[in-house]
């Protein structure tokens, strides 16, 4: 019996349950994504950076089941939320207590089987769809893929469970040791306090000197090597909860002192949202540590992808060379746009290749090189040569001529000759010809397909070996392109379940905000105002970690610009945070529309 | 003449009109309740009591019939304009004192102002003189889980007191205090109503009805019966709301 009305309670609120059921959905269906990677061992080792993945993804499942802990204890709080007042009500009608607790732990586990269920399903359908995306997007050759993975599945069904049986025995015992009359007014308890000023002061103080060394450590990695890692992991973290539990706070009491606040019922929204983030300090630090680490491992996964063109191009000028183009070969390369092709008439003898001085003084040899910039190693540059320094072997030009001919000129020496003694030596005229492009990502394909083809033709070791940096460049995209994809991937991943988390913390508080609102509306606050009012505390919510987690990220990626790992870090950094941001506020919007729903009062004539 | 600070014509109100089995909460009801008045409204539970304060406090609208407050027909106004309204001109007493937590005693009761968007100095003004009325002052830099229950609806009253409203609704406003609070909130109703603001109380409570001038009795959605204090002291009206309550109830 007692199972049946427990059940229609569920029915007279579905859509409640609604809300809890898909973010629970979503939760499962993320945590089965990312364990269709990690535990895929044929893939991850298949990628070039293989073992470093392993690493990085058996670090992503420990903090990712982290999250999914807390994600699951907030979902359940808010389902006991709505269920308190109901059972309370059976045990004041005289349900035995041990009943109670078996009906809840059965009610979670359900709850928990069945949304975990469909959240593999939709963790299937999401994987596939991602996975195809960043592949087809990214160019990125992906073997051993697969979007159904039976040791994915498992996990995740089996990790949930345990979730829910323990949320199931904890929200048991709960009720085992609550008065009954206590759950049917717990609507009503609050227990805000207002903090002592002395202390928040202290807090703040002390929380925006942790945050500000450990920008400090990640910028002078240079001076303190590894140490800055560690140091900024332990003062960020530390820092960031002070700055919630107190400088934020004292920031909104600013705002509360100023005239601002008499406006409309602004002394309401302010005053909810100090309550607000002193009680989510915990979920609100935990939420800008994760958007920072899930920004930055995009930023960083993007930004060495962004690197290679100017890896490659450090490593020699041309994209291509070619002795003697087949017709083939000519017309792949006429294919390739925005490039600027010198040619240059070789004649090889069994010790030396020669050139026209000529041709060189007509189009100069480009050659990248070094530049040093005090003792800092800067980047490579494009410099045009002279002849005269063509002519020394042991300069980078020469060198750099030498690795763009033809694999098998290798230990043939180099002179260049006047046209007249050119002329005049006896032998086949060879043409070789050096092409540049201005933009090597464009016109990868068409680069590569010229690449592919002398392949076949000299074989994929020697071309290996040439100078070219359409070689290194196609290399260095598969390696980091598996990067870029783990990044993007757990990028993703991680916003998710944070936002999730985040929207589920606030939503939990609904039900006990619904009073306030219907009072507001009964002393004459339009619902525009209420509307207002709701968007801006969630604004505040979502926003704060927000801000200090893009900061962690622009302060975290000094890390990699110093030690030269990344070159583009803050135009990507730019780029990402702006796809990262359009996902965030898609959360934003959907909760504050969630809410909305939930308290503001409906006018008779809408109901 | 005495202004007449409500006017009900012949009010109907019907949920789920469309339905098979529609509901017919009020059936005519018409009343008047002038400048300076203190009307109890009596019935049982689905009376219709809480249905007709509703329509009164603009928030629900009549099927059929009008509403004056203060001149204005509150049936015609739209959601904004009754929002306005209800901050202008209405105070309201609820019976769980729903005061915000997370506010001061004084923010609280500004609340209706700033909605207003009234500025600083002439609130401040308007919130002493309301927390003076009942005897608040010392509390206004408090917070509400600070004060008593009935501490509490003593800043609720001053909130509803502060815009000066045309008329309080009361919706058993004593139901969570005990017997000692809620009569000093009753007393304090009584003065606030000697210096000429109308109240509106809806109770089943006989000791806080017996605070009124005048009582409507309401029966399945119509006005069964009236009473007035007249002259007589509070034991005796008490004494004939208990007899009444007896009969009509029947």
């Amino acid at each position: 019996m007692l199972l049946k009305i427990s059940l229609s309670g569920v029915k007279s609120r579905w859509k409640d349950y609604c809300v809890l059921f898909s973010g629970i959905i979503m939760a499962s269906a993320i945590f089965y994504m990312f364990e269709a990677i990690a535990l895929n061992k044929k893939f991850v080792s298949s990628t070039t950076v293989g073992q470093n993945a392993r690493a990085v993804f058996i670090l992503g499942s420990v903090l990712l089941i982290i999250i999914t802990l807390v994600y699951v204890f907030y979902a359940n709080n808010f389902l006991m939320s709505m269920r308190k007042h109901d059972y309370g009500l059976f045990m004041m009608l005289g349900a035995k207590r041990s009943k109670i607790s078996k009906l809840i732990s059965f009610e979670t586990l359900i709850v928990g089987a069945a949304s975990t269920l469909l959240g593999i399903v939709a963790g299937i359908g999401l994987t596939k769809i991602v996975s195809s995306f960043l592949i087809t997007s990214l160019e990125i050759p992906i073997k051993y893929f697969q979007a159904i993975y039976v040791p994915a599945i498992w996990t995740t069904l089996i990790l949930f469970m345990i979730l829910f049986a323990i949320a199931g025995m904890i929200n048991a015992g709960v009720f085992s040791r609550t008065a009954a009359l206590k759950l049917l007014k717990s609507e009503n308890q609050t227990d805000w306090k207002q903090p002592k000023t002395k202390r928040l002061v202290i807090q703040a103080v002390l929380g925006v000197l942790l945050l500000s060394g450990g920008y400090y450590a990640m910028y002078d990695i240079r001076q303190l090597q590894v140490g800055s890692i560690w140091i900024g992991l332990i003062t960020i973290v530390a820092g960031t909860y002070l700055i919630f539990n107190s400088f934020f706070v004292m920031l909104l009491e600013r705002i509360q002192q100023s005239s601002l606040n008499s406006k409309g019922i602004n002394n309401f929204t302010i005053a909810q949202l100090k309550f607000r983030i002193r009680d989510y300090t915990k979920i609100l630090s935990v939420v800008s540590l994760l958007f920072a680490l899930a920004l930055g491992a995009i930023t960083v996964g993007i930004g060495f992808q962004s690197d290679i063109p100017e890896i490659a191009n450090g490593n020699n000028a041309y994209a291509i060379s070619a002795t003697n183009p087949s017709a083939k070969m000519s017309s792949l390369i006429a294919k390739v746009e925005g490039k600027t092709t010198s040619h240059y008439q070789q004649k090889v003898t069994d010790k030396v290749v020669y050139y026209r001085s000529s041709d060189f003084n007509k189009s100069p040899l480009k050659y990248s090189a070094f530049v040093l910039k005090g003792n800092q190693a800067g980047l490579s540059q494009i410099k045009t040569s002279t002849l005269k320094q063509l002519k020394d072997p042991q300069s980078p030009a020469y060198q750099q001529l030498s690795s763009l001919q033809d694999p098998s000129l290798k230990s043939r020496r180099i002179r260049f000759i006047s046209d007249t003694t050119f002329d005049q030596l006896r032998g086949r005229t060879n043409e070789l010809q050096l092409i540049r492009v201005k933009d090597i990502n464009s016109q990868y394909r068409s680069l590569k397909s010229v690449m592919d083809l002398q392949k076949t033709e000299f074989g994929s070791q020697t071309v290996q070996l040439m100078g070219e940096s359409i070689v290194l460049y196609s290399m260095l995209k598969s390696m980091f392109s598996s990067m870029e994809f783990m990044g993007v991937f757990l990028g993703i991943a991680f916003l998710a379940m944070l936002a999730s988390c985040l929207m589920f913390k606030i939503l939990s508080g609904a039900q006990s905000d619904k009073v306030r609102f219907e009072m507001l509306n009964k002393i004459g606050t339009r619902k525009k105002v209420l509307q207002h009012s709701i968007m801006l505390q969630i604004l505040g919510l979502f926003g704060l970690p927000a801000v200090l987690g893009l900061l962690d990220v622009a302060f975290g990626l000094q890390m990699f610009v110093k030690a030269n790992l990344l070159y583009h870090a803050y135009r990507t950094f730019a780029y990402s945070s702006i796809g990262f941001l359009v996902l965030y506020l898609i959360y934003y919007g959907v909760t504050v529309l969630i809410y909305q729903k939930i308290v503001i009062p409906k006018t008779r004539s809408e109901k | 003449m005495t202004r007449e600070i409500v006017k009900t014509q012949n009010l109907h109100k019907v949920y789920d009109q469309n339905s098979e089995r529609p509901y017919e909460a009020l059936k005519g009801i018409s009343f008047t309740v002038d400048e300076g008045d203190f009307v109890g409204i009596m019935g049982a539970s689905g009376s219709g009591k809480t249905t007709l304060l509703n329509i009164l406090a603009t928030l629900d609208k009549p099927t059929s019939g009008s509403v004056q407050i203060d001149g204005n027909d509150i049936t015609q106004l739209t959601s904004n304009e009754m929002s306005d309204f209800r901050s202008q001109r209405l105070g309201f007493i609820f019976q769980d004192f729903n005061l915000l937590e997370t506010l001061t005693v004084f923010e609280n009761i500004a609340l209706p102002l700033s909605l207003q968007n009234i500025k600083g100095r002439l609130t401040n003004q308007k919130v002493r003189e309301s927390a003076a009325k009942l005897g608040i002052e010392e509390l206004l830099a408090k917070y509400p889980t600070q004060l008593s229950g009935g501490q509490k609806q003593r800043v609720a009253a001053a909130r509803a007191l502060v815009s000066n409203p045309s008329i309080i609704f009361g919706d058993e406003p004593t139901g969570a205090l005990d017997s000692t609070n809620a009569r000093e909130l009753l007393d304090t109703l009584k003065n606030i109503n000697r210096q000429g603001v109308s109240v509106l109380l809806v109770t089943h409570d006989p000791f806080s009805a017996s605070f009124c001038k005048r009582i409507l009795f309401i029966k399945d959605g119509k006005i069964g019966d009236e009473i007035q204090a007249g002259n007589r002291d509070r034991t005796q009206f008490y004494q004939e709301i208990l007899e009444k309550l007896g009969t009509f109830e029947q």
